[in-house]
């Protein structure tokens, strides 16, 4: 290495721990956003991977509404229009015990075209070794499997996981029934083994099993690329209300819905990163501002601008690459632990989601690689180009240096205004693009920050006099010297602040969104019991049992179903109201009374908060659903309060759907109970009746808000986990930050010391400064938390998913990041602290 | 002294410094105008606070004046570009500071090994030129050390052998004797006086100490911003 370079990087040497943190704080950056990467794409992969496996060559799908396709369609299609490549489908859900399945029913013979595993050539053949099942010939396995009552088919790890062997019979719960499966044969081939719990058995059992005779769930259609010939004459076969479509358009609809929750992951993992940007940022400076005697020397020796330059962004150049290779690692294996959270958020909200392991995909760590070295690169440009403007002239005395900064703050100051109006005015140009919401947001926090000495060197300079009464000298020159040595102090106050206020920003969001939604439980949940059939819906004999029974005065009956076409997926939700049950709608800007008029009688719909703001859909329009009566124009009487995470929902009454769809399936009922009835009792009583019968989920009013709220509460624990880190990060920088000030005025204490200053003195002097610091932080966090509290709940949750929350501010998230900044800040002091009391004197003014 | 054939190789017109300090203006060259010739050794005089530092700063051209010029071997340091001020420092000028200013992550051999690096000495010539200037000034046992834990002489020391390395045609001392004892002073004097004076360099040297003013050709008194003999 050339001695110029020597010279330069003996001092990182001799600074390890400078040179340690920095890395760290990149490290843990990279890691955040490639472990959010990681968990997304592995959970999306893993979902696409299993739609793949389920929907195998299909290249089209006939679908129709909540009824289900018409089993007569496939008939039609197959013996008068000759199409020979189709299979039906039939899948819905099943439990055995503990364990979740899928259940998919096939006709054996149509599948050949489309799934391997389930094509009888692929069938296992040995099965000999069970003996009550006789020899195994493919031929045998298909006749068992079409012949034994009940069979069904599992890949060899499902089977494990049920501890079942071939032949074994067992007991699936199917649409809330006990039903009796025997284990005819293991799913071989590759593809079937990656669909996790997935149970395949026979068409027609599927149909009974899951009480969808004469109806399909779809039909697999495999035409060749661009035959639009027979894609159209399929289409013009079909009833209304049935859709032919793409398969993997449906995929990525599905998919897709759960867009905007990555987004949001994406930009929380941005965070960490933007601190560490900080970070790097404080290091790099610090190391240029500490070394500026030594720059200044080299300079007079004529070394060049250019050469300063390229010293200082090589060295940042190692640390970026060796923080972002570091994070790299660390993000594969925080990766990990964030796709159990993704996935389950994703499962609770969007679709199901079986992921175990992180796909490492070499985009992700490109990306990951990139944006860490780039952001270090960034970070120290500015510091490289402030080296590169030292003068020759020895020594720029520390005065002159803070005079530079000082003159720097207003400018800054400015700068930083500037990129708040253009924050706003990104926030106000950009109409419903989240990405550029969440640009803007950036924009925001970094324009505050720009502000943020300024506001330090005004509230130090005001507090210092106060201090110095209050705390003596000490107290002065650790109050006043905050502001004075802004050059160093500022961007550890603004690396701080940030990952504080970002912790109000989110909490206060948190919060909001957890009152409204608690808010709006409240008042939706009229019903004092609820029941239902896990992933199915009530025996229809059932009902009227379960709503005769002694102690309820009335109920409500809910149908939630989905609505196909090539635009998406519309969520339709029947309900027969009870008259209890209108309160439980909150209606925005409509006289309530007018609406439910328009609503039981006129065939209005109501939609949702999601479903207005995506679809940009206002009272007096008109919603086109296809129907199986053809397309329908339904008016939309209002919009209603809701939080629903996919993309909204259209609210109908049950008359009206009956009037439209063919299907007279109930998911749950909301029971009303007569005063004076004990809800245990009652629900004692449901349970007897449906002994036997239907096993049903029944919950109290009070258990669904708990079961809901915990719902809620899982979401964003992975919001909490990433803004800790973001926290991390920052209480890292303060630690370094601290640690390099003190270092920094190693001379200056030695002479306090020599001048008589005992260690304890010098010891309360750092600590009462790194309090000031950590409360500084936390106080110009505040209103930028609030704002960004603002911009969250009002333009990224609005425009994510639409969703309207009253914004709710309590002191106690407030109080909690004044804490955190204080405490953060104070821990970092402790050992500079320490160091500044315990260095000898003689040797600490002799430390360059 | 015969100097009317000599060219004149440091030629200094109306040059002004001052400083500010908050709100006041403190100026401490003023229009000063001076030559130094070719191979003459001068001694700068002055009390302390009287410009001697900002003047040789000013030559060197890590300082720039508020107006003036300086001119070094026909070429105008003043009308030069940052760079090639920089450049041209590297290679003609060599500088003993005040305050030394050596490198103190680098050891004293790799402090002077920088400058030859800089001017694109050979690694073996390096090494040879190293050597022979810690002999001279007789450090060659501390080649390893760290300049932190030398004590001053030898720091200084240290910085006169590197102000020597790449033999500038002008060496600016500022106070090259200030540490150190008469014999040492007197080993310094006599090192410049081989290296430098002998090989027809110039000099320049700030100064308090009588015995380097002796030793001088000539001898400027630097007063309220202007130079008198
Ligand atoms: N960077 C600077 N900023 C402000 N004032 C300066 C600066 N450099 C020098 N001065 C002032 O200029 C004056 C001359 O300083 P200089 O260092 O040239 O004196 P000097 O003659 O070398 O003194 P000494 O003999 O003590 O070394 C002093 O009053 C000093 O305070
Ligand atoms: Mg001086």
């Amino acid at each position: 290495m050339p001695a110029i370079y020597r010279a330069s990087f003996g001092f990182l040497r001799r600074h390890p721990w400078q040179l340690g943190l920095a890395i760290l704080g990149i490290c843990i950056g990279v890691a955040v956003m490639v472990a959010v990467d990681l968990a997304n794409q592995s959970s999306r992969k893993a979902f696409l991977m299993s739609m793949d496996t389920l929907n195998g060559q299909a290249t089209h799908q006939i679908v129709a509404g909540p009824g289900g396709v018409d089993e007569t369609i496939y008939t039609t299609l197959r013996v008068e229009h000759g199409i020979r490549r189709i299979a039906p489908i039939v899948s819905g859900y099943a439990h055995a015990g503990e364990v979740a399945l899928q259940l998919l029913g096939v006709d054996v013979f149509a599948e050949a075209d489309f799934r391997q595993y389930t094509a009888p050539a692929n069938f296992e053949t040995d099965l000999a070794a069970s003996p009550d099942t006789g020899p195994g010939q493919p031929e045998d396995m298909v006749r068992r499997f079409l012949t034994v009552n009940g069979s069904v088919l599992m890949s060899a790890a499902t089977a494990a996981e049920l501890a079942l062997s071939p032949g074994d019979s067992f007991e699936i719960l199917v649409n809330g029934k006990q039903r009796q499966a025997v284990l005819t044969g293991i799913l071989r081939g590759n593809d079937g083994r990656e669909v996790g719990g997935l149970v395949v058995t026979d068409i027609a059992n599927a149909q009974y099993w899951l009480e969808m005779q004469g109806r399909l769930s779809r039909i697999d259609v495999r035409v060749a690329a661009n035959d639009e010939q027979r894609l159209s004459e399929i289409r013009g076969s079909l009833p209304p209300g049935t859709e032919l479509l793409s398969a993997s358009g449906r995929t990525e609809t599905t998919a897709e819905m759960s867009d905007a929750f990555m987004t949001n992951l994406t930009a929380m993992s941005f965070l960490a990163l933007l601190v560490g940007i900080f970070l790097i940022y404080n290091s790099v400076a610090f190391a240029v501002l500490q070394r500026r005697e030594l720059i200044g020397v080299l300079r007079a020796l004529g070394v060049t601008r250019g050469q300063t330059f390229r010293i200082i962004l090589s060295e940042a150049a190692v640390v970026g690459t060796l923080g972002a290779a570091l994070g790299l690692l660390a993000g594969v294996w925080l990766g990990e632990k964030l796709l159990v959270l993704v996935a389950r958020a994703l499962s609770d909200h969007y679709f199901a989601v079986n992921v175990t392991d992180v796909a490492i995909s070499s985009a992700s760590v490109v990306k990951g690689f990139v944006a860490g070295l780039g952001a270090t690169l960034v970070a120290a440009t500015v510091p490289a180009i402030e080296a590169s403007s030292f003068q020759p002239r020895l020594a720029l005395t520390r005065s002159t240096l803070e005079q530079r900064a000082g003159r720097a703050v207003p400018r800054l100051g400015y700068s930083g205004i500037g990129l708040i109006f253009l924050s706003a005015l990104m926030l106000a140009l950009s109409g419903r693009s989240l990405v550029i919401g969440l640009i803007a947001l950036f924009v925001l926090i970094l324009g505050f920050a720009f502000c943020i000495p300024f506001i330090v060197r005004g509230i130090s300079n005001a507090l210092a006099p106060f201090a110095g009464r209050i705390g003596g000298t000490a107290g002065r020159l650790a109050i006043g010297g905050v502001g004075k040595t802004l050059s160093r102090t500022g961007i550890a106050i603004v690396a701080l602040a940030i990952a504080v206020s970002a912790t109000i920003g989110v909490s206060v969001m948190v919060g909001s969104f957890r009152a409204s939604v608690s808010d709006w439980l409240g008042s939706t949940l009229q019903s004092d019991v609820y029941v239902g059939v896990p992933r199915g819906s009530l025996d229809p004999a059932l009902i009227p049992d379960l709503t005769s029974l002694p102690g309820i005065a009335e109920y409500s009956t809910s149908r939630r179903a989905w609505l196909e076409t090539d635009n998406g997926r519309t969520r339709i939700l029947a309900i027969r109201m009870a008259p209890g049950s209108y309160a439980g709608t909150n209606i925005r800007d409509a006289d309530p009374e007018h609406v439910w008029r328009q609503f039981n009688q006129d065939s209005a719909v109501l939609v949702s908060d999601s479903y207005a703001y995506r679809h940009e859909t206002q009272a007096g329009e008109f919603v086109t659903l296809n129907t199986p009566q053809g397309r329908v124009e339904l008016r939309v009487a209002a919009v209603y309060q809701s939080y629903d995470s996919n993309d909204g929902a259209i609210m109908m009454s049950r008359n009206t759907y009956n009037r439209y769809f063919d299907d007279s399936a109930i998911d749950s009922i909301g029971l009303y109970l007569n005063d004076g009835f004990d809800v245990d009792l009652v629900m004692n009583s449901l349970r007897e009746v449906s002994e036997g019968r239907q096993s049903l989920i029944m919950n109290s009013n009070d258990n669904i808000r708990d079961i809901s709220m915990a719902i809620f509460d899982r979401t964003f624990v992975i919001t909490n986990v990433l803004y800790w880190l973001a926290v991390g990060v920052a209480i890292i920088g303060i630690f370094g930050a601290m640690l390099a000030l003190q270092l920094e005025r190693a001379r200056e204490f030695g002479v306090l010391r020599a001048l008589g200053m005992t260690p304890g003195q010098t010891g309360v002097l750092v600590s009462l400064q790194t309090a000031f610091i950590g409360f500084l932080a936390g106080l110009t966090a505040i209103p930028l938390g609030l704002v960004m509290a603002w911009v969250l709940v009002e333009v990224i949750n609005r425009r994510a998913f639409g969703w309207q929350i009253d914004i709710a501010i309590s002191a106690q998230p407030l109080l909690a990041a004044m804490a955190l900044a204080i405490g953060a800040a104070l821990l970092a002091g402790i050992y500079p602290s320490w160091h500044a009391g315990h260095a000898r004197p003689a040797l600490a003014m002799r430390e360059e | 002294m015969t100097t009317t054939n000599k060219r004149a190789q440091v030629r200094i017109r109306d040059l002004s410094r001052s400083f500010w300090e908050g709100e006041r203006q403190h100026d401490v060259l003023r229009n000063l105008s001076v030559e130094f010739a070719q191979g003459e050794t001068v001694a700068l005089r002055g009390r302390s606070g009287s410009g001697k530092s900002t003047l040789l700063n000013l030559i060197s051209g890590i300082d720039v004046p508020d107006a003036g010029e300086v001119e070094v071997s026909g070429k105008s340091i003043t009308g030069m570009s940052e760079r090639e001020r920089t450049l041209f420092r590297r290679e003609h000028i060599g500088f003993v500071y005040q305050a030394f200013n050596l490198v103190s992550t680098l050891s004293v051999s790799d402090n002077i090994r920088l400058v030859l690096e800089l001017n694109g000495i050979g690694r073996e010539q390096a090494d040879q030129r190293i050597l022979k200037l810690l002999d001279a000034v007789g450090l060659r046992d501390r080649a390893e050390s760290y300049p932190d834990i030398l004590s001053g002489g030898e720091q200084q020391r240290v910085a006169i052998a590197r102000a020597l390395a790449h033999e500038p045609v002008l060496l600016l001392a500022d106070e090259p004797t200030g540490n150190l004892d008469d014999r040492t002073a007197e080993g310094v004097l006599q090192l410049l006086d081989e290296l430098v004076r002998q090989a027809g360099g110039t000099m320049i040297i700030a100064t308090h100490s009588a015995g380097v003013a002796e030793y001088s050709d000539r001898v400027l008194e630097l007063q309220n911003g202007a130079l008198v003999s």
